[in-house]
C-alpha cells in the first residue's frame, strides 16, 4: 500500500494501473527498502511524500518514474542525432579546418619569427611599447619554462575561436538591435548559455561530434564566449545618440550609410568592450575543454588534477594567468584608443 | 510682398497614440488638448497649423516648451509625418514622395541644424562640414575646398583636422552651421539651433547668422523658445501655443498689436525700443512744414532715436531710404510706441 492509492481508486484509474506494470528500472531507494523489508507507508500526516512521479509510481505502476523522463530524452536524442551531425557536421566542418590550421601554422612556425609577429600586432594595435615589452617579456618567460608550446595551442585556439564569435556575434547583435521581436527571442537564449554550467552543454556535443576532431571544443569554446559580444553590439547600437541620427536622417542617409558611417562606429566602444569579454571567455573555457581533448595549458591543469601533480598544476595555471593578463591588456589599450577618439 | 512661397503648410494635424485617426475626429469637433489627453489618451501634437513660408526669409516659430515647435519643423522633411495636412515644397507635395524622393529632398534640398550640434564625433570637422556631400557620395577631396571655404567662412579656419569634443559648444554649432551650409541646400532648418550655448555666444551666432543671410538669401525656418532671438532674426514671426498658432506676421506688427492675451504676456518683458525700427513708428511725408532735427534710416531702432533726440519729444525727424525722404518720425508718436501694449490696459480690465 502506497500513500497515494485512494487517489487513483478514486479517479477509477485502478484498471489503468494494473495494466502497465513498472517497466522501469527499480530505484536506488526501492532497492535499499527492499533489503531493509520495510514498506514505505508513512505513519503520519508529517511524513506525507510530495505527490512526486515517484510516489505516485509507488501507487500506480503504469504511472511513469522521473527516471523515465531523463531516459526520454536521453533516448530522443540518440534517436535525432545521427541526422542532426548530418546537418552539423558539414556545417562546422571548416571550424575542424580553421582550428588545426591555425594549431598547425603556430607550432610549425619557428618561434623566432610567431614572437616578433605576436608583438607587432600588440604594438599595432596599442601604440605603446610598454605593453609590447610587457608582452614579450611575458612569453620569454612562458617559453623560457619550456611551456611555450602550450601556450601557443592555447592562444591559436583562442584567436579562432574569438575571431568566429565576433563574424557571427557583431551581425546577430545588429540584427537584434534593429527588431525587438528578435530581441525577445535571442536574449533568452543567451541567458541559457550564459548560465548554463559550460560541462553540461559539452554532453551533448560528445555524442553529436567525435572526440578526436578539434571542431568539438571549437564549438563549446564559440558557445559559451560568443555572448557578451553579442550583447554588447546590441546594447551598443541600442545607445547611439538618438539626435545624431536624427541627423542622419535629416541628411538623408540610407538605412545602409546609417550603419557604417553612424551606428557601427558609434556603438565601437560598446563592441570592443564585448570582444574583450569574449576573449577571456574562450580563454576560460579552453580550459575546460581541454577535457573533451582541447590541446593547450588545460591539459597540464588536467594532468596536475588527474595525477595530483601540484607543480604542473601550479606552473600552467600561472601560464593561463599571464596569458590572461596579456589578452585583457591588449584588448583594453586597444579599446582604450577608440574610447579617446571617440569622446563626446 | 511678392515673394515666392517655398513651403507651405496647409490643415497640418499632429496626434501623437495609438490611434490618431479616431483622436483627430474629437480634435476636428473642437476638443482641446488637456481633454484629448484625458479622455482619449491621445497627445495633441499640433493642431490646424497653416503658415506660409517665403523664399530667402527667416521664418521664426516661437513658442515655449511643448507648445509643438520642434515637432512642426520636423514636419518639413518628414522626420515626423502629419495625421492630416499637406505640405508643399516648391509647390510639390511632400507627403506623396516616395522613400528615394524624400531621401532626395533631404539631401538636396533641406539641411538642418541641431540644438544639441549632432555632429559624429569619430570624423574630423572637416569631414563633419562635408557629411551632406559625403552621404551624396562625394570624397573628401571633392568637397574639401568648398568645406574649407564655409569653415572658414564660420570663423574655424585652422580646426579642421580637429575632432568636435576638442571644440566648445559654439565652436561645434559652427561646425553644425558649416555641414548645412556645404550641403547647398536653398532651405535651412534650424533647431533651436543656438538654445545650448550662453548667451553672448549666442548673440554672436546670431550676428554671424544674419550676415550670412544677408549675402546668401537661404530660405530659413527657425525654432526658438527666445523672444528677443526671434525678434532680432525673424522676417516673419509664427507664434505657436498648445499646438496652435497664436498669431503670425511681421515681428514688429506683433509687437504694436498683440492679438491674445499669451503674447502681451510674452511681450511684456521686452526692451521696445531696442525691438521696434522707425519704419513702424513713422507717419507719411509732411510737406516740407515741419523743421526735421536730422535724418534717420528707416531701419534704426527707435533706441538710436531716443540717443539722438536727448530725449527732446517735441522733435520730427526725417526718414530717409537710399537718400529719399520716405516719411517723417514724431517723437510724440515714438513716446506712444513705447507705451507698454495698449491690450495690457485690456487684460487689467478683463481680470477686473
Amino acid at each position: 500500500m502506497a500513500t497515494y492509492d485512494s487517489l487513483f481508486s478514486s479517479l477509477g484509474l485502478e484498471q489503468w494501473c494494473s495494466e502497465g506494470k513498472s517497466s522501469g528500472p527499480m530505484s536506488m531507494a526501492d532497492l535499499l527498502n527492499k533489503n531493509k523489508g520495510e514498506s514505505a507507508e508513512p505513519a503520519s500526516i508529517w511524513e506525507l511524500p510530495f505527490p512526486s512521479m515517484d510516489a505516485l509510481n509507488e501507487s500506480c505502476a503504469a504511472f511513469p518514474q522521473s527516471r523515465e523522463l531523463t531516459k526520454g530524452l536521453e533516448q530522443g536524442f540518440l534517436a535525432i542525432k545521427d541526422s542532426l551531425s548530418l546537418v552539423l557536421d558539414p556545417l562546422t566542418q571548416p571550424l575542424s579546418w580553421f582550428l588545426d590550421g591555425a594549431l598547425y601554422g603556430m607550432l610549425n612556425t619557428p618561434w623566432w619569427i610567431v614572437i616578433p609577429l605576436l608583438l607587432a600586432v600588440v604594438y599595432v594595435v596599442t601604440k605603446s611599447w610598454k605593453l609590447m615589452l610587457f608582452v614579450g617579456g611575458s612569453i620569454v618567460l612562458l617559453a623560457f619554462i619550456d611551456h611555450y608550446d602550450y601556450a601557443m595551442q592555447t592562444l591559436a585556439i583562442i584567436f579562432v575561436c574569438a575571431f568566429l564569435c565576433v563574424l557571427l556575434g557583431v551581425p546577430i547583435g545588429i540584427a537584434m538591435a534593429r527588431s525587438n521581436s528578435l530581441q525577445r527571442m535571442i536574449i533568452p537564449v543567451l541567458d541559457m548559455l550564459q548560465t548554463l554550467p559550460p560541462f553540461v552543454y559539452l554532453i551533448p556535443l560528445i555524442f553529436l561530434f567525435s572526440v578526436t576532431e578539434s571542431k568539438l571544443y571549437g564549438i563549446a569554446i564559440i558557445l559559451y564566449a560568443i555572448v557578451p559580444v553579442i550583447r554588447l553590439t546590441n546594447l551598443g547600437i541600442r545607445l547611439v545618440d538618438k539626435d545624431v541620427i536624427e541627423a542622419a536622417d535629416a541628411f538623408g542617409m540610407t538605412p545602409r550609410q546609417k550603419l557604417y558611417k553612424v551606428q557601427i562606429p558609434l556603438a565601437l566602444p560598446n563592441i570592443m568592450a564585448g570582444v574583450n569579454q569574449t576573449i577571456m571567455m574562450s580563454l576560460a573555457m579552453v580550459v575546460i575543454a581541454s577535457l573533451v581533448s582541447a590541446p593547450g595549458l588545460g591539459v597540464l591543469v588536467l594532468r596536475g588534477i588527474r595525477n595530483l601533480e601540484l607543480g604542473v598544476g601550479l606552473v600552467s595555471g600561472l601560464g593561463i594567468v599571464i596569458l590572461a593578463v596579456i589578452l585583457d591588456r591588449v584588448t583594453k589599450a586597444s579599446l582604450a584608443r577608440i574610447n579617446v577618439s571617440q569622446k563626446q | 510682398m511678392a515673394k515666392n512661397i517655398k513651403i507651405s503648410i496647409r490643415n497640418l494635424y499632429k496626434i501623437f497614440g495609438p490611434t490618431p485617426d479616431v483622436a483627430l475626429e474629437y480634435v476636428r469637433k473642437g476638443m482641446g488638448k488637456a481633454d484629448l489627453l484625458e479622455q482619449q489618451r491621445h497627445v495633441l501634437g499640433l493642431r490646424d497649423i497653416n503658415v506660409d513660408v517665403h523664399d530667402g526669409e527667416i521664418t521664426v516659430i516661437m513658442g515655449l516648451s511643448g507648445s509643438g515647435k520642434s515637432t512642426l519643423i520636423r514636419h518639413l522633411n518628414r522626420l515626423i509625418d502629419p495625421t492630416a495636412g499637406e505640405i508643399r515644397v516648391d509647390g510639390e507635395d511632400i507627403m506623396s514622395y516616395t522613400e528615394e524622393q524624400l531621401r532626395k529632398l533631404r539631401r538636396e534640398r533641406m539641411s538642418m541644424v541641431f540644438q544639441k550640434f549632432a555632429l559624429l564625433p569619430h570624423k574630423t570637422v572637416l569631414e563633419n562640414a562635408g557629411m551632406a556631400k559625403d552621404i551624396r557620395g562625394y570624397t573628401t577631396s571633392d568637397f574639401e575646398a568648398d568645406a574649407r571655404k564655409w569653415l572658414a567662412r564660420v570663423g574655424l579656419e585652422g580646426n579642421e583636422y580637429q575632432y568636435p569634443h576638442q571644440l566648445s559648444g559654439g565652436m561645434q554649432q559652427r561646425v553644425g552651421i558649416a555641414r548645412a551650409l556645404v550641403s547647398d541646400a536653398p532651405i535651412m532648418l534650424m533647431d533651436e539651433a543656438f538654445s545650448a550655448l550662453d548667451p553672448l555666444i549666442r548673440s554672436d551666432m546670431q550676428d554671424l547668422l544674419l550676415e550670412l543671410q544677408e549675402e546668401l538669401k537661404k530660405t530659413i525656418v527657425f525654432i526658438t523658445h527666445d523672444l528677443d532671438e526671434a525678434l532680432k532674426l525673424a522676417d516673419h514671426l509664427v507664434i505657436l501655443k498648445d499646438g496652435e498658432v497664436v498669431q503670425q506676421g511681421d515681428p514688429q506688427e506683433i509687437l504694436l498689436n498683440p492679438g491674445d492675451p499669451y503674447i502681451v504676456d510674452f511681450i511684456s518683458d521686452i526692451n521696445r525700443a531696442r525691438v521696434l525700427r522707425v519704419r513702424s513708428v513713422m507717419s507719411p511725408p509732411d510737406d516740407g512744414d515741419a523743421t526735421f532735427a536730422g535724418d534717420i534710416s528707416e531701419k534704426d531702432n527707435l533706441e538710436s532715436v531716443l540717443l539722438k533726440s536727448e530725449g527732446d519729444m517735441s522733435l520730427n525727424f526725417r526718414v530717409v531710404r537710399n537718400d529719399q525722404h520716405v516719411g517723417t518720425l514724431h517723437m510724440k508718436d515714438l513716446a506712444r510706441a513705447l507705451v507698454p501694449t495698449a491690450a495690457s490696459a485690456d487684460r487689467n480690465k478683463n481680470a477686473a
